[in-house]
């Protein structure tokens, strides 16, 4: 675990006059799951927007693993392993379950349009692998029966469950997640539990931004406070419960939830 | 850009001065002229635009409608030129109420903004089909409001119209200013075209505004058409010019920003009349088209940054997508099998000509649909413009085979990779720009390439047509009668269909699709949107551009007629009629387009109202086409016969 999977520094960036991220640095150690918490507005999405460069950043810099991810594409980015979900389930409609899950291997295929047209065997059999791979992750989640449902017909929380398998169906070196747990009854959210400590196991290295405390607290080796764009505390779990500050925030926290 | 140029010629025409400045100056008010008109149509479509985010293509038709309303209201009944002018315009507003209320915003809370585009091209196809029904195909020209003589003006004549139509925009242009800057109604209009959400809340009623919008637009296209019309020559399908010169003056001008279109349209009206004068009418269509390039690539946003920007994410949320159908894999194989062998077996059966013939066309088009089901059903990318690709495949094909000699497979293979390369220019200008700008641009490079085809009368044979175009042949095999061609036919959608099968049920397929509906989610997972999105202009560029070699070769006869615009907009109704992105459906709707009117030979005159209209109900009503309906009722019954045993 002494390697740096990420590395943020002085990230900034303002939206007309707003700040909504500013001078934030912490660092993903790799193999860790990190929580990113902080109430509503905090700037944790715009942090992983600009960490993907879906935004770019007023000042600051982002490593991964070491190389700098300035001006490449959101495409590129994930191609290096960095792989992200979006806040509000961003699934593929008008596509089922099993074929968005696979949508996610997309950087795992060796096969081009050409191959895969031609029906050759090598392109046929890599789709075999990657549908086995799906379905196993299906399962996984407690997805395998809904496998050739509308995935736009799913349950907010089985959506955002399948974008999380869709992810790890990149096989990511990092996988960032917004928020998974919004949406998802106990019985998901026990399984979404699982499915991250089976990814952490795998190797995997986690960022998540989260309101579930309890889950927060039971996966996460490392917690980060941002409050109004700026980093407020970052420790273990433990340092953070017992943090001043983090109570205060965690105060505003439980506000917004309710 | 082509035959039927709205407002073309007459600047030409008035020309009587031998002074080089004169005559400049002459062609520049011809071209402001030209342009108030384009500025006018402009205007409605950023109205329409801002309030919904919708391009509405019928816009151009209802300056037809309006044009031939007054002609009938003057020339029919009587009535006095101010008069029939008011009717006219009035009677325009109403047909934009109706359609409005019974098609537009009903669909606008529910369909996604490409399925928008593809309705409002069904509502151009059935404005024009209605306008052919009623008018007929000839051309009309309006009696000029104030006589034919024309105004000397510091030495200069202008048509005594010229004015009439410059007060006009300028009317419309301040009323529209007024209306919105300055009354309770300009305020209302705002709040919901600036945000929707927030306007309900206020107890804002979204739909009546957008109504109103609409209507008020449809209003102000009938105007601009009656205005113009006594200077320029006005028929069933002229409205697609106004919509394609007037969406050109909008992309110039930036689309939503009032001021854009006006600057647009006066702008284009002035480099055309100067690029006709000086030049060629065939060089200003080209400078148009080519305007419109670069206005996407260097300013997308155009020059007046288009009032605001919408978020693409705010209405797409409850729109309902086409149902998913999938054939379950053995009952698919043998349904092919028997679709195979009848499809074999048919020419047996089938022992009457015409509808041999029929079936020949059928297919023909059914390989350019196979194309525009992987672009616009797995890719989500809408292409106004297929019929120039199959013109540059029919005529590359046809004089190479018949002028040089070539064997026809060359010249299809030539065609082929001439077609390619146009659709890897338009899409180097359009791909990295989300929205419709790719339906916009292959529809006026449609009717750039129509214009070709007629004015290059040397090469093409002009209106007139090609002819003495040879049989296709691969080596000594001639494929010279319809029966020949359809086991031809048969074998080359075999192939085709299992290439596209395979590239569509694996990762390519999936990539596409993920482009289509979340273009942000779809980077996110490494997908190279623009690389997709080339990918599958080029295929369906290729398969559009290979039908109309096979088209020009079954005729032994090419004419821009049968490879012309009106081709495109048909071939997206058998699309979605038949179902996007099912490969198999598209055969369904090409079939009925075709056999129909062969079989139902009255049903002539209604077919482009009819292929409107049915393009419409389609999208509205039948979002999986009839290959969706058909399997959804395969898999009902299945599942009930699945119970009782
Ligand atoms: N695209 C954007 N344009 C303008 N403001 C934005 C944009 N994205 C986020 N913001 C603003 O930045 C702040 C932080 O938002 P966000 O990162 O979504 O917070 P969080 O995810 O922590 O709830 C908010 O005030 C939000 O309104
Ligand atoms: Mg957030």
């Amino acid at each position: 675990m002494s390697a740096t999977a990420l590395e943020v520094v002085g990230l900034s960036k303002t939206f007309g006059g707003l700040r909504a991220v500013d001078g934030v640095s912490f660092a993903v150690p790799h193999g860790s799951l990190t929580a990113l918490i902080g109430p509503n507005g905090a700037g944790k999405t715009t942090l992983f927007n600009l960490i993907t460069n879906f935004f770019r950043p007023d000042a600051g810099e982002v490593h991964f693993y070491g190389s700098s991810l300035a001006r490449l594409t959101p495409g590129r980015i994930a191609a290096l392993g960095l792989v992200r979900t979006f806040q509000s389930a961003r699934i593929f409609p008008g596509m089922t379950t099993l074929e968005n899950a696979l949508v996610g291997a997309h950087l795992q295929l060796r096969a081009g349009p050409l191959q895969q047209m031609s029906w050759l065997p090598a392109a046929r059999r890599e789709e075999r692998t990657l549908l086995a791979r799906a379905e196993a992750l299906l399962e996984l989640v407690g997805l395998a029966r809904a496998r050739d449902v509308a995935a736009s017909e799913l349950p907010m929380g089985a959506q955002k469950l399948l974008e999380v398998v869709r992810a790890l169906m990149a096989r990511p070196r990092l996988l960032l997640l917004d928020e998974p747990a919004a949406g998802l009854n106990d019985s998901e959210t026990a399984e979404l539990a699982a499915l991250l400590r089976a990814v952490r196991a795998n190797g995997i290295t986690v960022a998540l931004v989260e309101h579930n405390m309890s889950l927060v607290m039971g996966v996460a080796d490392q917690v980060v406070v941002l409050d109004a764009g700026k980093l407020l505390a970052s420790g273990t779990p433990a340092q953070m419960q017992a943090d001043a500050r983090v109570i205060e925030a965690y105060i505003g926290i439980d506000e917004a939830a309710n | 850009m082509g035959r039927h140029e709205p407002a073309d010629g007459h600047s030409a025409g008035e020309i009587a001065s031998g002074q080089q400045v004169d005559q400049a100056l002459q062609i520049v008010i011809g071209g402001l002229l030209q342009g108030s008109v384009f500025a006018v149509v402009a205007l409605g479509f950023s109205l329409v635009y801002r309030v919904t985010g919708t391009i509405n293509l019928a816009q151009g038709a209802f300056c037809i409608l309006g044009a031939l309303l007054t002609y009938t209201l003057e020339d029919g009944f009587g009535w006095p030129v101010a008069l029939a002018a008011v009717g006219g315009g009035a009677l325009t507003g109403v047909a934009g109420l109706v359609i409005g209320a019974t098609v537009f915003v009903p669909a606008l809370s529910q369909l996604p903004v490409s399925s928008m585009l593809i309705m409002t091209t069904g509502l151009l196809t059935l404005v024009e089909g209605l306008v052919l029904v009623i008018w007929g195909s000839q051309p009309y020209a309006l009696a000029a409001f104030s006589g034919e003589a024309p105004i000397e003006l510091f030495g200069l004549r202008v048509t005594s119209q010229g004015f009439w139509i410059a007060g006009m925009a300028a009317t419309v242009f301040t009323s529209l200013w007024y209306l919105l800057m300055r009354t309770g109604a300009g305020k209302v209009l705002r709040a919901c075209a600036e945000n929707p959400l927030a306007a309900r809340l206020m107890g804002i009623s979204v739909p009546r505004v957008t109504l109103a919008s609409f209507a008020l637009a449809a209003f102000i296209g009938g105007l601009g058409g009656i205005f113009v019309g006594p200077i320029t020559s006005l028929q069933f399908d002229t409205g697609r010019f106004f919509t394609i010169f007037g969406f050109i003056a909008v992309a110039i001008g930036g689309l939503g920003s009032f001021v854009g279109a006006v600057v647009g349209g006066l702008l284009l009206g002035v480099v055309l009349q100067l690029a006709a004068g000086y030049v060629s009418s065939l060089f200003a269509n080209s400078l148009a088209f080519g305007l419109l390039l670069v206005v996407l690539l260097w300013r997308p946003n155009g020059l007046f940054a288009g009032g605001l920007a919408r978020r693409s994410d705010v209405r797409e949320e409850q729109r309902i997508y086409p149902p998913i159908v999938r054939l379950e894999g053995r009952r698919a194989a043998v349904l092919a099998a028997v679709a195979l062998l009848g499809a074999l077996l048919l020419p047996e059966l089938v022992s009457s000509e015409s509808v041999m013939s029929s079936l020949v066309i059928t297919f023909i088009l059914y390989v350019a649909l196979l194309g525009l089901d992987v672009l616009m059903g797995y890719a989500g990318q809408v292409s106004l413009g297929q019929a120039g690709f199959m013109a540059i495949g029919g005529y590359a094909a046809a004089i190479l085979a018949t002028n040089y000699g070539w064997s026809p497979l060359a010249g299809t293979g030539v065609g082929m990779l001439l077609s390619v390369a146009c659709a890897a220019v338009l899409s180097f200008f359009t791909m990295g720009l989300r929205g419709n700008y790719l339906a916009l641009a292959t529809l006026a490079f449609g009717l750039l390439v129509d214009s070709f085809a007629v004015g290059l009368t040397e090469t093409t044979g002009g209106p007139s047509g090609l002819v003495g175009i040879p049989a296709f042949a691969l080596g000594p095999l001639v494929f010279d009668s319809t029966v020949k061609m359809y086991y031809l036919l048969v074998a080359l959608i075999v192939v085709l269909l299992l290439l596209l099968l395979g590239g569509m049920r694996s990762g390519f397929g999936r990539a596409l699709q993920a482009v289509r509906t979340d273009q942000t989610a779809a980077s996110a997972l490494g997908i190279n949107v623009a690389r997709y999105k080339l990918i599958a202009l080029c295929i369906s560029a290729a398969l559009a551009s290979l039908a109309g070699s096979l088209y020009a070769f079954y005729f032994h006869f090419l004419s821009p007629e049968m490879v012309g615009t009106p081709r495109s907009l048909e071939l997206i109704a058998m699309l979605v009629m038949g179902g996007e992105g099912t490969l198999i459906g598209p055969l369904a709707g090409a079939a009925l387009l075709t056999l129909l009117p062969t079989v139902i030979q009255p049903l002539a005159t209604y077919k482009t109202f009819a292929t409107g209209a049915l393009l419409v109900l389609a999208v509205r009503y039948l979002p999986g086409g009839i290959y969706g309906a058909t399997v959804q009722r395969l898999r009902h019954w299945a599942a009930a016969r699945g119970k009782t045993s």
